[in-house]
Parts: structure tokens; C-alpha cells; sequence
């Protein structure tokens, strides 16, 4: 709190605090508290023109008033002597903007933060100027004795800019406007209030110096308001009655931060039914629901991307993507990573067996196999476990291959969250729950830590919202029923499909074939590039010099040497994290094949050219023709010749290895064959034809190749 | 006559081994110098370094004046002017009989197409082998491949041509036409550096023979002087092994 007033009217105020505490005392008794405010600090007091005092504080006090059943009495004494009111014991506390310090927890008990600040640089609306840097040689406009006005003198010299000062904030806004100065620091929802009551500035910087004002009393006493204070906060938060209040005072800010972007959201390819895709091939799922319903009612755009539940985690980490909805348990792990939602679901871990399977308790798999999937809660509650029962535990990177694990007896068990196993079994999964939900864990929306807060709190503005209108309910009961585990599953069209051979490659010949067209342009782009970079390379492998010899062979030995894999996840999630740009997938994806086969390309471009008897290029410079013209015309294209059965065989090789690109979550072939299957659980008939999609298409390439090789032979 | 070739203190050591100790040669425009020495004397090394094929350890080698052991002369227009036939022929097998001849012409001295396989008809005339203009390499015999080598060589119609055991490789019956070629070539005055062990075409064609033994040269003189009077040991003692198998 900065407002510092003229030492008389500190006494006047208090004195006539002090005479309305004497007048009121009597009649207010347990049921009515007095609190004691500011006289003058929008938005959070002040008088409105009917003279009646409104703002957030005062409307929050007697909203948790009226929902937790007490009276209170909001006396605006001003700041100090509302301050010095509670440590007398003249007042039960203060509610005033207060900003919750160590000093100040001291002598005061705070109830729970109600409201974050901080002070932020606001410049004229049509000014160019957006960070302090360019703050440089220019003049700033201060109010006396604010906190605000400590920060800009506190960053002063390292930025050099000139301040003036003011006694009261219109004058220095109005400095702002007339462009005398060229900005004026605030704290930020005094700001915010200023603008939206019409002033020609906006904000430019993030909050400084954030805080937390906090309701207070005098320590040790009146721990039962405290604790009203707290529960009403608590429920006032809940039904939305808190958002509205900040949002009629300083507008929906939260609303203009995300409003008409679009954010891109990483999910789980396999995690019904939080998301799958449905035989539209649309994502569907309560997460898919959940966001875009959300994003619908905030007024921004989402972009889903099914990267798989570890590559979605990366990318938000690398910052790849914006936000990451996948079913994710809210654990203190990865809060150190990851800035989470209000929690949307709760969930508990259960254990699962085959129908048949005799395992009944954890005690039971002692020596046996457990099928986890990588990075789940699942997971993490079993590997907790797995020294006190003696289990062992297997690893798999989607839900499917684990369940068909446990079904074909290969594991015991598997570990899963409560409602994924539910809506696996009812889509037909050989499986049955074994145990109670155990870890109970919350799951949540998550961002990078720190990053997208914008983002994150329209998430929970959101979420709010569509608990409040039922929406929220809609939607968990469109995909697990009402009421509890038995009610049956709507209908997300798995039951109708007919799954035979012929069934599944017309439902999903869309998919199938866009997936192949991914697969067939990853290759033949990445072949483009990777043979450019494989001859270049290749060739500097051949030329005289030996620092070309070596950088060829560092290159060779580095790109071969390092597994596809790794490459695609180092450069896909490792670049952005090194360079702050982000890397569409699919230029990731060509990237890593440029490098690692064009590797490959390159040793067999120096292999065939070395193959070339060297008395060809002997006779060639004993002619007088220069190097690189014998490299053209004699040696080249005899190395070619030799070269092309490599280069076929690399080219469907190339193919191949798109498929580990599904990793990066690129929707090539075999990321299509993981999506249907997470639906539908088709494994072996879907691989089947994934497989022979590959076969048809590594034949055809085949036959070309030996058509190529005979023309070459001629 | 003037100098054409001179080489003064030529070493050329590969790694630690010292191929090359020192050798000294003068070969005179229009002479015809055959070299002759047990296998590995350094006769080859000693051919190769004279367009440099082999870098030259140290010495100079004096070219029409220009002293090609100088890291800065361009040898590319110096090796124009120098034709060399290899043992193994090293025609180029992605080409025809007559795109082996016409290549250099073409590429070097942008002669056209038409022009250079006018060329390139006249020399395979020389060389006996007119019908063979469009045929694949790998078609010809070995005595053919090397006279087409040879025709390759002169296309550049070089002043000095080097031969690097142009007959070792071929099958008996086919030296007699290569070796014909080469005479006729010494007829008309070409400047001939040979590395042989055909001791009769030394002994008819050569105005000098030159014997290397161990990388430095022995005794060099008329096939007369070398194989009628030998005066060096061991060029007595290799001319006895080579002469009466």
C-alpha cells in the first residue's frame, strides 16, 4: 500500500474511526465485524457518485460475507489508520489493497492472497515504445511515494532515463497522454482500472516487483474470521462470483490476452476416453472437449496436435507448443517444469488383469511381470511398489501395446488410469479392474512454467465457466456416463464399426492414405536434401586437402554414429530449447533424415568414388584436364554407376525410417496405424495393413530400381 | 638440338623409403631415351615425377624452361604439352573409342566436336584401329586399348611423350603392334622418355639408354655403349639375367 496522507488528516480519519468503533461497538457484537479500508485507492475502494463505497475489496468482503453468513461494516479510515485500527484491536481487520510482507506477517495474520500485483510501464496508446531499454534519455512520470515509483528509480540508472514526479496519478497520466513523458509506472490493476475508465495508455511490461495483498488481522486473534475469510475466498473463487467482481472493476483481462490467437496443444495419441480419434479421424475425447469448449468460451483458437503423450510433454518443455492437455496428473515433479490448470478431473491409478487372470492384489505379483506406459502415474505408482511386491516391470509407449500385453499373459498386470481402463473395457478390452483407485492424483492443463500464463488462466476462467453452466458435466457424462462407473458409455461409434480387413480399410482409407502421402513426401523431400548434403559431404571426403577429408569424416562419423531416434528428438525439442525458435515437425522430421541419411549417402558417395580405378584420374591429369573437370567427366560418372544400387537401397531405407518420425508426432503412416488402432484396438488387423501399405509401396520402388540399374548398365 | 628435359638432384623419398637419390638426366628435343633397370629402381617413380604424377621430394625438374618442381607453375597447361601412356592403358570406361580421344581437345582446347572427331579419326588411322571409333572400351584387346592410349596422348599433340611400360601388360602378340607405333612416332621426331624391358626396341629405337638401379642412375649411353660394352657391375649382371632366359 503506498498512499502516504498528510499527517492531519491521518489523525482526523483515525480519530474518527476511533469515535465510530466507540458509537458501533455496542451493537455489533459477535455477528458484525468491522473492517476498516482506504478511503480513496481504485479500483479497490473508493466512492462510486452515489457516494457509496465500491470497489474489489469492499465487494469481496461482503460477498465472503454474505456466503459465509456474517455481517461486516467497511469503514473507509484510510489506509494507515485502518492499519493502526486492527493492531489496537480497535477493528477486527483491514481489508485495503494490502500487500502481505514479512514485516507486515509480523504483527498480522493475512487470510489467503486474494489478489496478485505488481507494478507495470504504461505508455500513450499509439506510443512505439515496448521495453525499458528504449526507455533511454527519455523522461518517465512517477507518483510520490509509491511502490511503483520505488521500482522506476530502482531501474533508472541501468536504463538512464529521466523522471518527474507527481502528487497524484491523473497529473502524471495526463504527462503521459500529452507525450511530455513518455511513460509512467503503476501497480497493475490501478492501471488496468484507468485504462478501462478511458485513459490513452496501455500497458507494455509484464508485472514487476509482483505481491500479493492479502486480508489482515492482529496475530493471535480473530483466527475465526480468518478462517471465514478463507472458506468464503475459497467459494466465492469456485462459483465465479470472485472473477466477476475483478471484472467489473478492471474488465476481462484475461479474455483480451488469448483473444483471436491460437494456441497449439500437444495430446496423447492413445488415451481414451480423455482423447482419441474418433472414425472421422477427429480427436475426441473429454480433454479434446474440455479445450475447445473452453477455448470457444474465452474466444481463442486451439490447434490440436497428437504428438503422443512424452513427445507432447517434450515440445511444451522445448516450447514447441503452448500448452500440453493429455490426461496429466498434477505432481510436484513435474511442477518444477510446468505451470498447471486448476485441477479438471481426478483420477486414481488402478490395477488391471486379463479376465481370466487370478491376481486379485498387489501382494500376488511377487515375481511376475507388470506393462506400464512410459511416463504415467501408472507408472511411477508402480515402479513405487515394485521393490515391496518383487515385481518386474515392463515398458511400453502406448496403452494398447500394454493392455495386448497383459491380455496375452506375456505381464500379470498392468497399471492404469481409473477412467482410461474403464472406457477400455467397455470398448472391449479382455481386461478387468483389479484394485481400488490408489494415488488419487488431480489431473490438469499444463504450460511451461512461466510461459503462457495468459494462456493458462483463461484455462481456468474457462473451466470455471463451463462447471458453473453444466457444460462441464455434459461433457465427462458424454464419454463415461452418469453417475458412476456402471452407466453405460455413449456411443463414440466403435461398437457399429465392422472390423474385418475389408471393414477397416474403408472406414479408415482416408486416414490411411493421408498418412501414406505424409510418408511418401517425408521421403522424397528428405532424400532431396539428404542427397545434396551426402554428395556434398561425400565429395569432400575425395577432394585434395585434408581438412576437407576430415570434416567429411566427423560428419560421417557423427551422423551415422548417432541413433535416428535421438536425432529427431535432440532437434525437434533440443534446437528450440538452444535457440528459443521453435521447428514445425515437419521440418524437424527432414532434418534429421538430411543428416542421418545423407550420412549414409555420403559414405557411399566417397566409397563409390574411391571404387573408381585411381589410373582413371591419372590418365585424366596427365592430359591437362584440371581436377574437378576429371571428377565431371571421368570419375563421377563411373562412381554413379556404381553408387545407384546404395542409393536405391538408402531411398528405401529412407522410407523406413519415417516411421520413426512418428515419435515427433508427425502424422506419417505409422502414426496413423497408432491413432486408429488407439481407437479402435484393431492391433494386429490395423499393423497388418500398415505393413503390407509399406510392402506395396517398398516393391514398387524396387522394381523401379532394377529398371534404373538395367538402363544404367547398357 | 636443344635441352628439352633437364632434371638435376631429383629425390622423391615416399614415408622414410627414398625412391629417387639424386638423379641427374638431360633428354634433348626429338631424342628418344629408353630407361631400363631391375623392377623397383625407382624407373616408373622417375617417369611420374616428370609431369608430376609424383610431387618431387626436392631437385628440379626443367621443362622448356619452366621448372615444374615450382609449387606455383600451373601443371595442367605444362602437362598438355606432355603425353604419357600408362601400363595399365587407363582408358576411360565410361566413354567411347573416340570420346577418349576427343575428351581433352574439347574440354582444354575448346576445339568443336566435329574438328576434335575429325582428329580423333586420323590418329586412330595412325594407330590402326579407323573402325574402331565408336566401339566401347571394354570391347577392344589389350594391344588395342594401348594404341588407342597412345592416340589419346597425341590428341594434345604434345612435344614430349612418356611412356610408363607401355607393353608389360599386354599379351606377347600384341607388343609387336604396339612397339610399331611407337617406332613410327620416333621416326617422325617425337621427343620419347621409355620405361621398358623390350631391349630390342631399345636397341633399335633409342638414341640413349639409361640404366637405374636402386634410385640413382648407373650408366647411361648408345645402346651400343650399354649393351655391347657394359662398364657398371650390376648393369652387367641385370643385362645377363634380362638377355639370356
Amino acid at each position: 500500500m503506498k498512499h502516504r496522507l498528510s499527517k492531519p488528516l491521518r489523525w482526523v480519519i483515525f480519530g474518527v474511526a476511533f469515535l465510530m468503533c466507540l458509537i458501533f461497538s455496542n451493537t455489533a457484537q459477535a455477528k458484525t465485524y468491522q473492517i476498516g479500508t482506504d478511503v480513496t485507492y481504485p479500483p479497490f475502494e473508493f466512492a462510486n457518485k452515489h457516494n457509496q463505497y465500491v470497489g474489489i475489496d469492499i465487494d469481496i468482503m461482503n460477498a465472503i460475507a454474505k456466503e459465509e453468513g456474517f455481517k461486516v461494516h467497511i469503514k473507509p479510515v484510510g489506509f494507515n489508520a485502518a492499519v493502526q485500527a486492527v493492531q489496537s484491536g480497535q477493528e477486527d481487520g483491514v481489508i485495503a489493497g494490502m500487500t502481505i510482507t514479512p514485516d507486515r506477517q509480523a504483527k498480522f495474520d493475512f487470510g489467503t492472497p486474494y489478489y496478485k500485483t505488481g507494478v507495470v510501464m504504461a505508455v500513450a496508446k499509439n506510443s512505439r515504445i515496448s521495453s525499458f531499454k528504449q526507455l533511454k534519455g527519455k523522461r518517465v512520470a512517477l507518483k510520490t511515494g509509491t511502490a511503483a515509483a520505488d521500482y522506476a528509480n530502482s531501474i533508472k540508472k541501468k536504463y538512464s532515463f529521466k523522471t518527474v514526479t507527481f502528487d497524484d496519478s491523473d497529473n502524471m497520466y495526463q504527462d503521459v497522454t500529452t507525450g511530455n513523458s513518455v511513460a509512467c509506472f503503476e501497480d497493475q490493476p490501478v492501471m488496468q482500472y484507468g485504462i478501462k475508465q478511458g485513459l490513452k495508455l496501455k500497458i507494455v511490461s509484464k508485472p514487476a516487483n509482483t505481491g500479493w495483498y492479502g486480508f489482515a488481522v492482529k496475530k493471535g486473534t480473530n483466527r475465526a474470521l480468518i478462517s471465514k475469510f478463507n472458506a468464503g475466498l475459497k467459494k466465492i473463487k469456485a462459483n465465479g462470483t470472485y472473477d466477476r467482481i475483478v471484472g467489473k472493476y478492471l474488465g476481462s483481462k484475461t479474455n483480451q490476452a488469448v483473444k483471436g490467437k491460437t494456441f497449439t496443444i500437444g495430446t496423447d495419441v492413445t488415451f481414451p476416453p480423455f482423447e482419441f480419434a474418433n472414425k472421422h479421424n477427429k480427436y475426441v475425447g473429454i480433454d479434446m472437449d474440455l479445450i475447445r469448449s473452453i477455448a470457444n468460451e474465452q474466444g481463442f483458437k486451439v490447434k490440436i496436435k497428437p504428438l503422443g503423450f512424452n513427445a507432447a510433454v517434450q515440445a511444451v518443455e522445448s516450447g514447441q507448443i503452448d500448452g500440453v492437455i493429455a490426461g496429466m496428473s498434477i505432481t510436484n515433479a513435474r511442477k518444477k517444469q510446468f505451470d498447471f490448470s486448476d485441477p479438471y478431473y481426478t483420477s486414481g491409478v488402478v490395477m488391471a488383469v486379463a479376465n481370466n487372470g487370478k491376481v486379485k492384489s498387489l501382494s500376488q505379483l511377487r515375481g511376475k511381470k507388470v506393462a506400464v506406459k512410459t511416463g504415467t502415474a501408472g507408472a511411477d505408482y508402480a515402479n513405487s511398489l515394485k521393490k515391496k511386491y518383487g515385481f518386474t516391470v515392463t515398458t511400453f509407449d502406448d496403452s494398447n501395446n500394454m493392455y495386448q500385453d497383459v491380455v496375452t499373459g506375456n505381464s500379470a498386470a498392468c497399471f492404469e488410469d481409473q477412467p482410461v481402463m474403464q472406457y477400455a473395457i467397455k470398448q472391449g478390452t479382455k481386461l478387468k479392474i483389479a484394485t481400488k483407485p490408489a494415488e488419487s492424483a488431480p489431473y490438469g492443463f499444463a504450460v511451461k512454467r512461466g510461459q503462457n500464463q495468459a494462456l493458462l488462466s483463461a484455462f481456468n476462467n474457462g473451466l470455471k465457466d463451463l462447471k458453473a453452466s453444466g457444460t462441464y458435466d455434459d461433457i465427462k457424462a458424454k464419454y463415461l456416463g452418469t453417475g458412476g462407473s456402471q452407466a453405460s458409455v455413449k456411443s463414440t461409434g466403435s461398437s457399429t464399426e465392422d472390423r474385418s480387413f475389408i471393414g477397416l480399410i474403408k472406414q479408415n482409407k482416408g486416414a490411411l492414405l493421408s498418412g501414406l502421402q505424409e510418408t511418401m513426401w517425408l521421403t522424397v523431400v528428405s532424400i532431396f536434401f539428404a542427397t545434396i548434403f551426402g554428395v556434398i559431404v561425400g565429395l569432400l571426403g575425395v577432394v585434395p586437402g585434408k581438412a576437407f577429408n576430415w570434416l567429411s569424416s566427423i560428419l560421417i562419423y557423427i551422423f551415422r554414429g548417432m541413433p535416428l531416434l535421438v536425432l529427431a528428438l535432440f532437434i525437434y525439442t533440443g534446437i528450440p530449447s538452444l535457440t528459443g525458435e521453435k521447428i514445425p515437425a515437419f521440418v524437424a522430421g527432414v532434418i534429421t533424415l538430411t543428416f542421418n541419411e545423407g550420412a549414409y549417402i555420403a559414405a557411399f558417395v566417397k566409397g563409390g568414388i574411391e571404387a573408381v580405378d585411381p589410373g582413371q584420374m591419372e590418365a585424366a591429369r596427365s592430359l591437362g584436364l584440371p581436377f574437378g573437370k576429371s571428377m565431371r567427366k571421368v570419375i563421377l560418372p563411373q562412381g554413379i554407376r556404381i553408387m545407384i544400387p546404395s542409393f536405391i537401397n538408402q531411398f528405401i531405407i529412407t522410407l523406413k525410417d519415417t516411421s520413426i518420425l512418428s515419435i515427433i508426432g508427425l502424422l506419417e503412416l505409422t502414426q496413423t496405424g497408432k491413432i486408429i488402432i488407439a481407437r479402435n484396438l484393431e492391433g494386429f488387423k490395423v499393423w497388418t495393413i500398415v505393413a503390407l501399405m509399406y510392402l506395396i509401396i517398398i516393391t514398387l520402388l524396387t522394381w523401379l530400381s532394377n529398371w534404373v540399374q538395367r538402363r544404367t548398365n547398357v | 638440338m636443344s635441352e628439352k628435359v633437364k632434371v638435376t638432384n631429383l629425390v622423391k623419398t615416399f614415408g622414410t623409403n627414398e625412391v629417387l637419390k639424386g638423379i641427374n638426366l638431360t633428354v634433348q628435343d626429338n631424342e628418344v631415351v629408353v630407361i631400363i633397370g631391375p623392377s623397383g629402381s625407382g624407373k616408373s617413380t622417375l617417369l611420374r615425377t616428370l609431369n608430376k604424377l609424383e610431387e618431387p621430394t626436392s631437385g628440379s625438374i626443367v621443362i622448356d624452361n619452366t621448372d615444374i618442381a615450382n609449387k606455383n607453375v600451373n601443371m595442367n597447361t605444362i602437362r598438355e604439352n606432355i603425353g604419357m601412356v600408362f601400363q595399365h592403358f587407363n582408358l576411360f570406361n565410361n566413354l567411347t573409342v573416340g570420346e577418349n580421344i576427343m575428351l581433352a581437345p574439347v574440354e582444354l582446347k575448346k576445339e568443336t566436336k566435329a574438328e576434335a572427331s575429325k582428329q580423333a579419326k586420323q590418329l586412330l588411322d595412325t594407330v590402326g584401329l579407323k573402325e574402331k571409333f565408336s566401339a566401347r572400351v571394354q570391347s577392344l584387346s589389350g594391344g588395342q586399348q594401348q594404341r588407342v592410349a597412345i592416340a589419346r596422348a597425341l590428341a594434345m599433340n604434345p612435344d614430349i611423350m612418356l611412356f610408363d611400360e607401355p607393353t608389360s601388360a599386354l599379351d606377347p602378340e600384341m607388343v609387336g603392334d604396339v612397339l610399331e607405333v611407337m617406332k613410327d612416332l620416333a621416326k617422325k621426331g617425337m621427343t620419347m622418355i621409355v620405361v621398358t624391358h623390350e631391349m630390342g626396341f631399345a636397341k633399335e629405337v633409342a638414341d640413349r639408354v639409361v640404366f637405374v638401379d636402386d634410385g640413382q642412375i648407373l650408366e647411361q649411353g648408345t645402346p651400343d655403349q650399354i649393351f655391347g660394352h657394359p662398364k657398371n657391375e650390376r648393369l652387367r649382371d641385370f643385362l645377363n639375367k634380362i638377355l639370356n632366359v
